[in-house]
């Protein structure tokens, strides 16, 4: 049975009025209930990546799209908007201007695409209160949402998409704002989301958090896709130190040693990592 | 944990005498600071709200002590502007959008130096020689909101270097960067720091200010609960937990594998 | 200030009515004094909403709006009372300084309809919040489209203002005097709108797409998590001011046509 959820095939793409393709032909598929990371250079083509596969670009955008973009099969510029808002989420780096900004409480603020999809007003606030408690937020409920710190509100966008209890959630750069204590509110919010079966899409530059929630990862540079793979996979590519993409610095200390796994890659988690540089200190005392 | 060394209206110093700042009646942010900055690159962590940006603001002049004094080299912050202090201190805004206006490049560096220099050809001067050290020589009749955002915060940084203050302020300069912009900005602290420039950052990255940074103040609920070495500082355990911050990986890398931080250190 | 509003948050008999109630009443005490050239009726309608605000608990509130009509208020007195065109009848003087029965009477007859459409609609106003309101009327009909714009306005203006000042921050801090002449000014004046609408507009961008995604403008008719209830009072209050309007609009009629 194919459990392919997110299936992108020679996907190409340039802005209105811009000659350079900002996507090149790209292709991949994720499984459903996957976690994904996109990780590439600024102006890869990451955030574009995360718009197409929503159907943002091209209908909010204008632009040529070339390929396809299929969720479950259909291509999302043919999924009515109903459904296509039941199905993708999507959680920006602002969060800020991820409020809908019409709503005075942290509980209407979260009713706001409910409302907007004709929900019955008991379901609405059964979803409600299971969303503000699954993401620590039942406390602030009645509280106005600019009150809110910048990890609070990430939580709050997060949690009013997953209300509308999508099928995929796409993240770009979420706690790219954020102090640590909301960057580990959002991250324990993505491992929440795991367990509820949801496929998981991320943009991220922290790489050292990024490689413990996500089962594989997609690499990107100047709009091509130059690897599909494990982190482990991934991060041992020699493109990485090519284009100065960065990695886990704990996988960077470990190319300096010469340190790898026993499938001859380089550790990027940092439970593996530290087993490894262990024995390699320990080893040579 | 505090480095109290430091005489009142000294040239070569900022001095921070027992400041207290309350934006509301009574509601003090700010709580005692008793700080004196020299020319080690230094950078100002805690959590958000504890005080960090209101600190920063008061270096620059653009809030005054609701107690206390400043000194920004013998000169007191209460007695000048914002705009007048703009020659001695720099202050890099975190987001680009807040600062940006003018449609080309050049345009947006010269800004700064034209209300500082007397003379036009310095601001110029200064303004190409402080878009070759981001490394944007060379697109200065580009419009600003065609670079890409880690370009637009170079630009902004540049914009702030060509002024040439004698103290650079730095606000949050790696969020929204991808590795290799975070590595093109430490290399320009290096070389600020080598020209001889005072450079302060806050900034949530524990690793960056590690590797830049040889001294640390630690804010938390308006007061600073830690100043000195950073790599002393960081390594408190304690300290960064009431803070509500993160070890640096490679300290916590250090004390889980049970060797000294410096031996890794050399392997970076 | 997170948001732009009047609303004092109390809990009485008003404060719990529907807001299109409230408007009903603002629009027939309205309309009604407007209607005859009466004082007595204005004055009559201005003591309803009186009582109303007292049963509202916003009474201080209210004498807040009132006093802010003052000084027009007098400057009117003063104004008319001396130069109305149809001045005949000399009430008192100081000296050179002569006031007219027909002038005053007319600036009374002005202050009491302009001080009742204040103290009616203001009545609406402290009473009910902004998004009920809002709620209210997409519920009776207003596009929601329009029911969101006004809604956001009212919070995003404050973050706006908040924006604005980090914006004068940054330019000071490049050197920019706010204050000094004129020229300055205008300088600095640019140096802000630039930034300011840049960054609104890039931020209305990203804000535009998270209410997409969000299915903004799928239903005709959204549902509301906010009850706003239509009970028994509302229904026989709106009756009784449709009543009341027609009646006083009869009566006009028929007096002008006699």
């Amino acid at each position: 049975m194919d459990n392919v959820k997110i299936r992108i095939e020679n996907l190409s793409y340039a802005y209105p009025l811009s000659k350079k393709n900002v996507l090149n032909s790209i292709s991949f598929s994720i499984s459903g209930g996957e976690s994904v990371g996109i990780i590439g250079r600024n102006g890869a083509g990451k955030s574009t990546l995360c718009l197409a596969i929503t159907g943002i670009i091209p209908s909010f955008f204008g632009g040529k799209r070339v390929g396809k973009v299929l969720l479950d099969g259909d291509d999302v510029l043919d999924i009515p908007k109903k459904e296509l808002v039941k199905k993708v989420g999507l959680v920006l780096q602002n969060p800020f201007s991820q409020i809908s900004g019409a709503k005075t409480t942290v509980f209407e603020e979260v009713a706001f695409g409910l409302e907007n999809l004709g929900i019955e007003r008991d379901e609405m606030v059964e979803r409600i209160e299971m969303v503000l408690k699954r993401f620590n937020l039942w406390e602030k409920r009645d509280q106005n949402p600019f009150e809110l710190s910048g990890g609070q509100l990430q939580r709050l966008a997060i949690a009013s998409t997953i209300a509308l209890e999508p099928e995929i959630l796409i993240l770009d750069e979420p706690t790219s704002q954020l102090d640590p204590q909301g960057t580990t509110e959002v991250f324990e919010a993505l491992s929440e989301l795991r367990k509820l079966g949801i496929t998981i899409i991320v943009v991220e530059h922290k790489f050292e958090k990024l490689v413990e929630y996500v089962d594989k990862i997609v690499f990107l540079h100047e709009g091509n896709l130059l690897g599909y793979g494990t982190p482990e996979e991934i991060f041992s590519m020699k493109e990485i130190e090519e284009h100065n993409v960065g990695e886990p610095i704990f996988t960077t200390l470990c190319k300096n040693m010469n340190v790898k796994d026993a499938t001859g890659k380089y550790p990027v988690r940092y439970k593996d990592a530290l087993q490894l540089l262990k024995g390699a200190f320990w080893k040579s005392c | 944990m505090l480095d109290k060394s430091f005489e009142c209206k000294n040239e070569k110093t900022i001095i921070v005498q027992n400041v207290w700042f309350a934006y509301r009646e009574q509601e003090y942010v700010l709580k005692d600071i008793c700080v004196s900055i020299d020319d080690r690159p230094t950078a100002i962590v805690g959590q958000n709200g504890a005080g960090k940006t209101t600190f920063v603001k008061l270096l620059k002049a653009l809030l005054r002590p609701t107690k206390g004094d400043i000194w920004i080299f013998s000169q007191n912050t209460k007695e000048t502007t914002a705009a007048k202090l703009s020659k001695t201190v720099g202050l890099v805004f975190q987001n680009p959008s807040d600062q940006i206006f003018k449609s080309k490049v050049i345009d947006e560096v010269m800004f700064g130096p034209l209300n500082v220099f007397n003379e036009k050809h310095e601001a110029y001067e200064n303004s190409i020689k402080a878009l070759e050290m981001v490394g944007l020589r060379g697109k200065e009749e580009e419009h600003p909101y065609d670079l890409t955002l880690s370009e637009r915060k170079l630009l902004c940084l540049a914009s702030i270097i060509a002024m040439d203050p004698q103290v650079i302020i730095l606000d949050e300069p790696t969020i929204a960067q991808d590795r290799y912009s975070t590595k093109i900005i430490a290399q320009i602290i290096k070389e600020l720091v080598k020209a001889g420039k005072f450079v302060i950052t806050i900034t949530h990255d524990m690793d960056f200010v590690l590797e830049n940074f040889s001294r640390t103040i630690v804010f938390t609920n308006g007061k600073i609960i830690a100043d000195g070495e950073t790599e002393n500082v960081l390594n408190e355990e304690n300290i960064l937990r009431i803070a509500h911050l993160e070890l640096p990986w490679l300290v916590k890398l250090s004390k889980d594998i049970g060797i000294p931080y410096e031996k890794l250190k050399e392997l970076k | 200030m997170k948001s732009i509003s009047l609303y004092v948050e109390k809990d009485t008999v008003i404060h719990k009515l529907e807001p299109v109630t409230k408007l009903w009443y603002a629009f027939t005490s309205v309309l009604i004094t407007f209607m005859f050239p009466s004082i007595w009726m204005g004055i009559l309608f201005l003591s309803i909403s009186l009582l109303l605000s007292i049963v509202a608990r916003v009474f201080k509130n209210m004498i807040g709006f009132v006093s802010a009509v003052f000084v027009i208020s007098l400057t009117m007195l003063i104004i008319q009372g001396m130069f109305y065109k149809d001045n005949v009848t000399l009430v008192f003087d100081f000296g050179t300084i002569k006031f007219y029965k027909e002038g005053l009477i007319h600036a009374v007859l002005l202050i009491v309809r302009v001080l009742n459409m204040i103290m009616s609609f203001g009545l609406l106003i402290l009473t009910t919040r902004p998004s009920d309101m809002v709620t209210n009327f997409v519920q009776k009909g207003l596009s929601p489209r329009i029911g969101y714009i006004l809604s956001s306005v009212l919070q995003i203006i404050p973050q706006m203002l908040s924006t604005a000042s980090t914006i004068i921050d940054a330019q000071r801090s490049r050197g920019l005097e706010t204050e000094g002449s004129f020229i300055q000014k205008m300088h600095a004046f640019f140096a802000l709108i630039g930034p300011l609408v840049l960054s609104s507009l890039v931020e209305a961008r990203e804000r535009a797409i998270a209410i997409e995604m969000r299915g903004f403008g799928i239903a005709k008719q959204p549902t509301h998590v906010v009850l706003i209830p239509e009970t028994t009072l509302d229904r026989g209050l709106k009756f009784l001011f449709k009543v009341a309007f027609l009646i006083a609009l009869t009566w006009r009629v028929f007096s002008w046509i006699m």
